[in-house]
């Protein structure tokens, strides 16, 4: 039982692969077919592909601010894959990208979001993942509800909820992580901690040793991983799902990830971390050391890299062109998704900007 | 084709970058994504990729120099889509060029091609939208010397609301400057925090007083005749007032004459008794207290006109604001709700007012939230004026020195106490006959000041 032996108090991190791609611990190691950890390994890949061309699409001016995933595939990528995303809900933040494409968001969906249309943020009724939550923390309570209509309902779908390390200081986490407890409702709440809110660093957030320390004074189980192992992440995952499947109550993972890029593409990470920091990290990444472990396998190699990787950008592209003719967000769409009924107060903005508008045409 | 690349907004609201290094050159093959140039903005130091394959023809801008989004970056030649509109591209506007081969400013290319359509990204390229920035989109161009009036026209211009971050609204909310009335530099006119600092800036050294007449000089051999003073912060407060006032409500004037004898006695009898109490009793405390039991009547008078939002606000509340002469200058101190208090508090809080006034020990809300005023020069010296406006309030009455003068009563000739009355007012929104109608009632008031037990 990975929920016993890793006691976060005892300050033990669950690590399965090491940076070199070897296996470390392979007595927890998760069973997973040569076929599943290729595709796994195809899924990050993707994702990263994604997030690449998202920043650099956001250079060019054709997208708006967006958070960069760069080194926490694994993290992402590892919890989500272990669920079972036909009947379980996830109920992001904004920074799991590849959890959403394996969930069944496409690249263009994540484009048309930030380009600035909600419809991006639209899911087929099938697809269980609730919009992203971009005030920190906000969805934390979300998911503690949605896990208390499923205990309601007697259903056995769990939920997994992400958030950072900044996330864990707001008090929205707090009463989320309160509830499940009390009532001991199946959601994971998996903290991506990646060292950094924007520039605050992880020891300025939280005198905690370690954030998943927090789960105990919630009554529920809490484990760190090495958020840049997706054996890690799986295994955690995989366990404190059926953990909270047969009616156990929450769990809290804390996956130890780095953020390598920045923030938002309005950020400069270099005012706040050095460059040091960030080759030792560099060192780490999720997808490096899959693709040693994959290689030392016979699984995967450049050739196959190369060519994935090309046949990825392209599908991309293809999707973003899709984003580019998109009919734009129209004035009407920004004020009508909150309300059933538009109050008079979003009326009034809503003629007040129309006229703003108007007046700019005119001139 | 032809294909410019414009400087995007890379960041939320960046209006400007520097460029730290070329990553091309000229002639140079680009593939879509690759980077083309190093720049720092005020958030980012970050590559920016190319949108498109194709040959870079010309890099605007040197490292070192600073850029504004919607500048044209890059010009390169692409693959497809025709090259009709080239000649026209290639012919930016001539006039202000320098040097022959000099080529065009970047922001004349970007107009020029902005132009031609058929190379512009379509699409919701965020840069188009973006590009078309105008900076005049708010105000038209001020000249020397015109920015007071520039900024009065910005004021009146009805339902102009600045663009702006949350963060430059605060700004210019703590430093006490309307954001509204500030002229934005950066994307879209919107207003930046550079924009606000310089109107603050503006504000702190005194208005720029419009109109200028010209330069004023003092002439050499003049210097010993002549004393230069700074304007005091008092004193550049009432000239933005008095500009205000003139340049936006247009004044009409209507003067008055009451005979006031009974007042005169009144005042005589209680002069005294008042006296022996401490307390100085001028004419003031009962034209103050008639002016606004007559308000009450009369709604137009005591309102304020809102073009932002094109209504009238009648407040109905009436605070008395009485200017005040001192050594500093004009102040005009007010009375909250002079309708509900007596003569005598009201004699009390003249002079409470106007001596801390003059000790410059008044508050700032002592001085804020009248709904008239009321200018008694005649205790001085003077019957008729012309008062302006205490904007936006909507009216003004000037009272002159009470003169003795024979007079005409039930057919007689006797002598007379002459009260001059000259009120103006905001002809947009007060009517001569309100305005007429209003006086009357005032006047009843003070040639009966019995009149006033019964309103
Ligand atoms: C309630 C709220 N406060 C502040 C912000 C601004 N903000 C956006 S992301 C962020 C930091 C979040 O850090 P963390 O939870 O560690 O997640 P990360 O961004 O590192 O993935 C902040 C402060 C916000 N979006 N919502």
């Amino acid at each position: 039982m990975l929920l016993k032996t890793f006691d976060p108090l005892k300050g033990k991190q669950l690590r399965i692969m090491d940076e070199n791609g070897e296996i470390v611990d392979e007595k927890n190691m998760p069973e997973l077919t040569d076929d599943q950890v290729v595709e796994a390994y195809k899924y990050m890949l993707y994702a990263r592909q994604v997030d690449l061309k998202a920043v650099a699409y956001q250079r060019m001016g054709r997208l708006f601010t967006l958070p960069p995933n760069l080194g926490q595939e694994a993290a992402a990528f590892g919890s989500a894959y272990a669920l079972d995303k036909k009947k379980d809900w996830m109920v992001p933040a904004f920074r799991e990208m590849a959890a959403w494409l394996y969930w069944g968001a496409t690249a263009k969906d994540l484009y048309l979001y930030w380009a600035g249309s909600e419809d991006g943020n639209v899911t087929p009724d099938d697809v269980n993942f609730m919009p992203s939550a971009v005030p920190v923390a906000s969805q934390v309570p979300h998911a503690a509800g949605l896990g208390y209509s499923i205990k309601y309902k007697g259903t056995d779908q769990v939920v997994i909820t992400y958030f950072g390390d900044g996330g864990t200081s707001e008090g929205d986490f707090h009463e989320g992580m309160n509830f499940a407890g009390v009532f001991k409702l199946p959601v994971i709440f998996f903290c991506n901690n990646n060292q950094y809110a924007i520039s605050v660093p992880r020891r300025m957030q939280s005198a905690a040793k370690n954030l998943a320390d927090k789960a105990i004074g919630y009554g529920m189980p809490g484990i760190q991983v090495d958020g840049n192992d997706f054996f890690a992440v799986y295994a955690a995952t995989k366990e404190a799902a059926e953990y909270a499947r047969d009616g156990n109550g929450p769990v809290m993972i804390e996956a130890e990830t780095y953020r390598r890029g920045y923030h938002t593409t309005s950020d400069d990470p270099t005012k706040y971390r050095t460059a040091e920091e960030e080759a030792e990290w560099e060192k780490k990444d999720p997808l490096i050391r899959m693709k040693k472990y994959l290689e030392k396998k016979g699984l995967w190699d450049d050739d196959k890299e190369n060519d994935y990787v090309k046949h990825a950008k392209k599908d991309i592209s293809a999707q973003f062109k899709e984003v580019e003719e998109y009919p734009r967000t129209s004035l009407e769409q920004i004020f009508k998704y909150m309300y059933e009924e538009m109050p008079d107060i979003l009326k009034k903005q809503k003629v007040e900007m129309e006229k703003y508008l108007a007046g700019k045409e005119g001139r | 084709m032809l294909y410019v690349f414009k400087f995007p907004d890379i960041g939320e609201g960046i209006h400007e970058g520097k460029i730290l290094k070329w990553h091309v050159k000229k002639g140079q093959e680009v593939m879509e994504g690759d980077p083309v140039v190093n720049v720092e903005t005020d958030k980012v130091v970050t590559d920016i990729p190319i949108p498109k394959d194709g040959v870079i023809k010309n890099t605007y801008g040197k490292e070192g120099e600073v850029i504004n989004v919607g500048d044209a970056l890059v010009e390169m030649e692409v693959e497809g889509e025709e090259a009709e509109e080239e000649a026209e591209v290639k012919a930016p506007p001539k006039e202000g060029r320098e040097a022959e081969g000099e080529p065009a400013s970047r922001t004349e290319v970007a107009k020029a091609k902005t132009k031609t359509k058929k190379i512009e990204e379509k699409g919701f390229g965020v840069v188009g939208q973006i590009e078309e920035a105008d900076t005049d989109a708010f105000l038209p161009a001020t000249g020397e010397g015109m920015e007071a009036q520039a900024a009065v026209a910005a004021e009146k211009e009805p339902g102009r609301k600045a663009l702006a971050t949350p963060v430059a609204r605060k700004m210019a909310m703590d430093l006490g400057i309307d954001i509204n009335t500030v002229r934005g530099t950066g994307p879209a006119g919107r207003v930046m925090k550079e924009d606000i600092k310089k109107a603050f800036d503006e504000k702190q050294a005194g208005p720029k007083v419009a109109r200028k007449p010209g330069k004023i000089e003092i002439p050499a051999e003049a210097e010993d005749m002549v004393e230069v003073e700074e304007l005091t912060q008092i004193r550049k407060t009432i000239i933005n007032r008095m500009v205000q006032s003139k340049f936006t409500a247009p004044h009409a004037t209507a003067f008055e004459e009451v005979e006031v004898s009974r007042l005169v006695e009144l005042r005589k009898e209680k002069k005294e008794e008042l006296a022996e109490q401490g307390v100085k009793l001028s004419y003031m405390p009962f034209i103050i207290k008639a002016v606004s039991l007559a308000l009450r009547r009369h709604k137009s008078l005591n309102c304020k006109l809102d073009m932002e939002n094109n209504r009238v606000i009648y407040q109905k509340f009436y605070n008395i604001g009485f200017a005040t002469d001192t050594p500093e200058g004009l102040m005009v101190p007010v009375i909250k709700n002079a309708d509900r208090k007596s003569i005598i508090e009201i004699a009390e809080s003249i002079k409470d007012l106007s001596d801390r006034a003059r000790e410059r020990k008044i508050q700032l809300d002592e001085l804020k939230g009248g709904t008239f005023s009321i200018t008694n020069y005649g205790s001085i010296a003077g019957t008729y004026g012309v008062p302006v406006i205490n904007y936006p309030e909507v009216a003004i009455l000037g009272v002159g020195r009470i003169v003795q003068r024979p007079v005409v009563k039930g057919g007689e000739i006797v002598p007379g106490n002459v009260l001059p009355l000259s009120m103006s007012f905001d002809h947009r929104i007060v009517d001569g006959a309100d305005a007429a109608r209003f006086i009357k009632d005032l006047m009843a008031m003070l040639a009966d000041p019995l009149t006033m037990l019964m309103m």
